[in-house]
């Protein structure tokens, strides 16, 4: 989202507690001084919400503290994990999430008898179908189990 | 009074019919018990406590097939409670066609006849003023389907998902809480008569699979058989990964669900805290409603609980014969 910030100290902090209290991460901060128009300096923030509801109730948070939301679009994202019970190589895994998702982490377990891999990952809602669906596929190739997370 | 019989003699059938030992003055009367051997049947209706357990030493037991029985009318309801085959539904299937056909009222705890010809047989319900009631085909005790013919029918089941096989669930369990393998914790539930000598059916998600298409097709009102159901079974579920899950607070459970006409059972992650997450031999059903969000069921699935479903449907059935109200 983009805010419209007046120059004077503590501003960008009210915006900021509004985010916390919705349980936001920020990714980052872009503060573009130079674009300064009309007494507001744009500054566009990347933020992770738990849900589609913390974010609209943060955006409501800071219009209502005064601060103009110049812009605000929300990418839906899921954090979700998966195991896969039996032998697959780290590459192959790592290749089918390149551009549909984000791994977060990836263990391997179990050793020679029962190998797994338990995977934690991010992903778009409109990306996740077609990710789970090659993740079933890689496992079925390799004779491996996937099971995924019950919502 | 109605007069009653069993088809399938065996563990249910035999606590069945003691429970239906007081059902005389409500208006019921046991007078047909059948095997794979035979029949027996006493018009005045049958001394229970007096039976012998193998019903084909009894001196008035006549070794025909019990087809024979339902033909010349012994019955006005039928209890099918013969071994399940889910690729053919037989012996039950034909007991049941026949028994329809005959405008006798059916109660089945049979899988395998409602997997098969679910459609069918419950036109030819209709067509013949009978009824076809089986509670007892998934749940075991849980009132899946009189719950939401009855309580939740204002609203609409969107879809629903569950534990739906005991012996299974018992399996994973023994593994996530003592890290036995699947291979011991079967021996187990083995030993102490909660799974099948042949459990490739539990194991295989294969009876879960059936409980989902009866589900499917008894609630959702869909048309789907079993090879419509992408089904993965427990086999392959090491206590390593029971463990691995375990670390993130989850473990793994075999889920049944349906939803958006599709049909699915396969070994989930699921969170401790979630409301399907229950343990030992218990089965667990949600469904996901329009109006009221989920509605989750837990209860015993298998065993004398099973009794309880299927003395649900007999109950309904004689409330019909006495004063028909509704539809079942």
């Amino acid at each position: 989202m983009t805010l419209g910030l007046t120059d004077r100290p503590g501003t960008l902090l009210k915006a900021l507690e509004k985010i916390a209290m919705n349980g936001g991460n920020i990714i980052s901060i872009i503060h573009s001084r130079e674009a300064l128009t009309g007494g507001y300096v744009p500054v566009s923030l990347s933020v992770e919400f738990p849900s589609h509801e913390n974010f609209e109730r943060a955006k409501m948070g800071i219009e209502e503290s005064g601060i103009p939301v110049l812009s605000a679009e929300s990418l839906e994202r899921r954090i979700e994990t998966v195991l896969i019970i039996g032998d697959l190589s780290v590459d192959r895994l790592e290749r089918l999430f390149e551009g549909r998702g984000e791994i977060i982490s990836l263990v391997f377990g179990g050793g020679k008898g029962s190998p797994y891999v338990r995977v934690m990952f991010s992903v778009s809602s409109e990306d996740r179908e077609t990710l789970l669906s090659s993740l079933e596929e890689l496992a079925e190739r390799n004779n491996c189990l996937l099971v995924c997370e019950e919502a | 009074m109605i007069r009653c019989g069993i088809i399938g003699y065996g563990f249910l059938g035999r606590r069945l019919a003691k429970h239906l030992t007081g059902y005389r003055e409500r208006g019921l009367k046991l007078t047909l018990l059948a095997n794979s051997k035979g029949y027996l049947h006493v018009e005045d209706g049958l001394d229970i406590e007096g039976l012998m357990e193998e019903i084909s030493t009894h001196p008035g037991f006549r070794a025909s097939h019990p087809m024979e029985a339902i033909e010349n009318g012994l019955a006005d309801l039928l209890i099918v409670l013969t071994p399940t085959n889910v690729y053919n539904g037989e012996p039950g299937l034909t007991y049941i066609r026949e028994a329809l056909g005959r405008g006798i009222d059916v109660v089945t705890a049979d899988k395998g006849p409602l997997v098969i010809a679910f459609r069918e047989l419950t036109s030819l319900a209709r067509s013949m003023g009978a009824s076809l009631c089986y509670e007892a085909t998934v749940g075991g005790g849980i009132p899946v389907f009189s719950l939401a013919r009855h309580s939740l029918r204002g609203d609409r089941i969107l879809s629903i998902r569950g534990i739906l096989n005991g012996t299974t669930n018992y399996i994973l369990t023994r593994m996530h809480f003592e890290g036995l393998t699947l291979d011991l914790a079967l021996q187990e539930a083995q030993m102490m008569g909660l799974a099948e000598r042949d459990p490739g059916l539990d194991l295989g998600g294969i009876d879960s699979a059936c409980k989902v298409v009866i589900l499917a097709n008894a609630l959702l009102g869909l048309d789907k058989k079993l090879e419509d159901v992408k089904v993965k079974g427990i086999t392959q579920v090491t206590p390593d990964a029971i463990l691995a899950a375990k670390e993130l607070g989850m473990t793994i459970k075999l889920v049944g669900s349906v939803g958006d006409g599709k049909l699915s059972v396969a070994p989930r992650l699921v969170r401790l805290n979630h409301p399907l997450c229950v343990h030992g031999t218990l089965n667990a059903i949600q469904f996901k409603m329009e109006v009221m969000g989920d509605l989750t069921l837990i209860g015993r699935g298998a065993g004398e609980s099973t009794v309880s479903a299927l003395l649900s449907d007999i109950e309904w059935i004689i409330s019909q014969r006495t004063s028909p109200r509704e539809g079942h």
